[in-house]
């Protein structure tokens, strides 16, 4: 079943059009992470969906009928926002019950869904705090809760875990799956964080200038992008993009990478003589001493640690600039400065139209 | 919890990473004792800050790390004259600051509540303290443009700051701070409001313009990766009090406490309650059954101990291990898999054993199903011990462990 469905949705302010006939659908029960830089309309969308805002142009259903004139508090949608912010003066227990309030229903009534609610999200016990003295962790339970209780149609939330702690954050992206699987929500989910997106989503929708740009699974969108705009968004360090030219010679098709020639695979002959970013990321690449096959020559100018990997930054003999990454410990290859060999898995090379950022993909012959 | 510092149950001590350091070279600022109540001092009502020493060698990047309500935001707005000092002294480039009011203190600062001046363009924002330094035009051009291209503000140096997003302003507040000539700068969340590939960008120019300029610098973050990768030492707060302050290797490899070992590193390093088991110089470290669970033993083979050591036959410890250090898929240890998020170029996996969840990082893709049995193994050199009282370290493995 079709929980979610936008239809060539649009919304300008003044002359600023910040979403074009944006299309999309959730089913039942999914997670779709809606993910992009700043300022691409993310948040308006949520607003959209939840009634804030009218779209100009376009059709907004849930569950299979349209809400564009209804109520934002008539739609059946639940929210929670930046850092799951709570009333700081209520008690959990009234900032669970906050959405029931406006429905109306006995104090009897609106008591028990309370109690339920927090019951599942294992916070029963602490329902007459107020948020000063609840855990990060309870906090973040009672604001899903607050977003659950009146058993919305679809649940919203707006990079729920910005600028809190990486503790936090991390316990989170764990248990939220399980959560949103145990209440069988359709979810949408806003996030600028690649890690949460690929983690959370059974889909990610990538909101670039006003439209997506791709809907697709995490593996597809991170192994597979359709263009250079995408493929950066994932991966830290991000996508390397080196200029590149498709060429044919001994005997099959390469591109030339700083004037060393790296094979490719089968089917890229119709690209020949084509002008490309090529696309290779940090974890694809193994830097060693060893000129072995397939290998290119290039230095290390300086290895950083990133977190328990590390980081390499590298330059090709034009002096082109680029990155490789390698797990801290027990990795092979080298970590000295100076002229090394790099080799690239050529399963893992993207290839980009130098003009256009839009991907080449190989053809069957 | 209280601070601690490694003692004689380490195997090898700890290098000192308080003020050795900056004995060698010049302290450009000193915290001495410092505190910070809030409400009647005999009685106060918060006690944001307490007995906190740092020295900060000059042109040395120091942040200041904790989660919310840590105590690093009021710290930093003592050393900036935003708020007074309840006891304790500051120093600063050789002259105590602490009674002096913010102007006086020759501290550039960008701050959240510390904003651009709403009349002036970026430009002249970001200029304001050069002019009035009766700089050369050519100097002054010279300068705002090498900040502005470093931070990607260009095109908007004719704009007001209303008119800017959250991310602009940040930036543009940042420009101002590190243009000026100054002591000391003081960063409060400096990149909070910047989108994360931006952030990794500008952290690595950031850090370049500091150590060019030698500036001496202190900045506040929640942000570990942000910690890492511009400071040269860490200042890991909690509850008003400093646990250690280390560079971001020795953080790591050496935490003080158990606070500070979960609190860096990510995902967050597992902790199970555990048992020693020694006999003459062999040490093992028993991880009980529980549950449906089987547990584990680690055998730490020999480590040198002093009969005063806390690692006693039958203590009770806490064993602590980083999730990058697991090793999966052989061993003889056995768990069941709960959660496998593939993230790209790593896969988070958590896997039960000994009744609780254990967290791993594997670099390639872990294709096994949700409730499969999984073979791990935790190697010797990969543990870290931690009193059972009050959390102090006893033991890292990798110093520990031959």
């Amino acid at each position: 079943m079709i929980a979610l469905e936008l239809n060539n949705v649009s919304k300008s302010f003044k002359k600023d059009e910040v979403l074009t006939r944006l299309s999309l659908s959730a089913e039942a029960g999914e997670t779709v992470v809606v993910f992009g830089p700043s300022g691409t309309g993310k948040t308006v969308l949520l607003r959209l969906i939840s009634g804030i805002y009218d779209p100009d142009e376009g059709d907004i259903r849930l569950s299979g009928n349209s809400v564009i004139g209804i109520a934002p508090e008539q739609r059946g949608v639940g929210m929670a926002f930046q850092n799951f912010a709570l009333y700081p003066h209520m008690e959990a227990a009234d900032n669970i019950a906050s959405p029931l309030q406006a429905r109306g229903g006995t104090a009897a009534e609106i008591a028990e869904k309370v109690r339920g609610i927090a019951s599942l999200l294992k916070i029963d016990h602490v329902l007459s705090h107020h948020p000063k003295e609840l855990s990060n962790g309870q906090k973040q339970r009672t604001a899903l809760a607050r977003a659950l209780v009146a058993g919305p149609k679809i649940l919203l939330l707006d990079d729920p875990l910005r600028n809190v702690d990486a503790k936090l954050r991390f316990e989170m992206r764990l248990e939220l799956p399980r959560l949103l699987r145990e209440f069988q929500s359709t979810t949408l989910y806003v996030t600028q964080d690649y890690k949460e997106a690929m983690a959370l989503g059974d889909r990610i929708a990538v909101l670039l200038n006003g439209g997506f740009a791709q809907v697709a699974t995490p593996e597809d969108i991170y192994r597979d992008p359709v263009n250079t705009e995408v493929a950066k968004l994932f991966g830290d360090p991000t996508i390397n993009l080196i200029p590149s030219r498709i060429v044919s010679g001994n005997g099959g098709v390469h591109i030339d990478l700083a004037g060393s020639e790296i094979a490719l695979e089968a089917g890229y002959g119709h690209a020949v003589g084509r002008e490309v970013y090529a696309g290779i990321r940090p974890e694809a690449m193994t830097i060693s001493h060893e000129p072995g096959a397939g290998a290119f020559p290039v230095e290390l100018i300086a290895v950083t640690p990133l977190n328990e990997r590390v980081v390499m930054l590298l330059h090709l003999a034009d002096g082109t600039e680029f990155f490789a990454s390698a797990p801290e410990e027990g990795a092979a290859g080298t970590r000295e400065h100076g002229p090394a060999f790099a080799s690239v898995d050529p399963a893992a090379l993207l290839l980009f139209e130098r003009d256009s950022g839009q991907r080449i993909r190989a053809q069957s012959q | 919890m209280k601070p601690t510092s490694p003692g004689e149950d380490m195997a090898q001590s700890a290098p000192e990473t308080g003020s050795a350091q900056a004995q060698e070279t010049e302290t450009a600022l000193q915290l001495k004792a410092v505190d910070k109540f809030y409400g009647d001092p005999s009685n106060p009502v918060v006690h944001a800050v307490k007995d906190f020493s740092m020295d900060v060698a000059r042109g040395e990047i120091v942040a200041l790390l904790g989660s919310s309500g840590c105590g690093k935001t009021s710290t930093l707005r003592m050393i900036a004259g935003f708020e007074s000092v309840s006891r304790g002294e500051i120093n600063l480039a050789g002259r105590r600051i602490d009674g002096l009011p913010p102007a006086k203190r020759n501290v550039a600062m960008a701050f959240e509540g510390y904003s651009l001046y709403p009349p002036l363009t970026v430009r002249d924002n970001i200029a304001f303290a050069l002019k009035a330094a009766k700089l050369p035009p050519d100097v002054v051009a010279g300068k705002l443009g090498h900040i502005t291209e470093l931070l990607e503000i260009e095109s908007i140096l004719d704009k007001y700051p209303s008119s800017l997003s959250g991310g602009q302003q940040q930036r543009a507040s940042l420009a101002r701070a590190l243009i000026r000539a100054a002591d000391l700068y003081l960063l409060d969340e400096p990149m909070s409001q910047l989108e994360p590939q931006l952030r990794s960008v500008l952290r690595g120019r950031i850090k370049s313009y500091l150590i060019e300029q030698g500036l001496t610098s202190v900045f506040v973050t929640h942000d570990q990766t942000e910690a890492n990768a511009l400071a040269d030492r860490i200042a890991v707060m909690e509850d008003g009090v400093l646990q250690q302050i280390a560079s971001p290797g020795d953080l790591k490899d050496r935490p003080a406490n158990l606070f500070v070992a979960t609190f860096i590193g990510e995902p967050p390093m597992n902790v199970f309650p555990a048992q020693l088991a020694a006999e003459g110089n062999d040490l093992k470290v028993i991880v009980a059954a529980a549950y449906a669970n089987p547990g584990f033993t680690i055998d730490l083979g020999t480590v040198e101990r002093t009969p005063q050591s806390a690692l006693r036959d039958g203590a009770a410890v806490h064993l602590g291990v980083r999730p990058h250090s697991v090793t999966i898929g052989r061993g003889n240890e056995r768990g069941l898999l709960v959660s496998n998020q593939w993230l790209g170029d790593q896969t988070h996996l958590v896997i039960e054993t000994a009744g609780q969840t254990m967290v791993a990082v594997s670099y390639g893709r872990v294709e096994e199903p949700l409730g499969a049995e999984i073979a791990f193994s935790i190697p010797p050199q990969a543990v870290h011990l931690f009193a059972h009282d009050d959390g102090r370290a006893l033991l890292h493995g990798r110093e520990a462990v031959g």
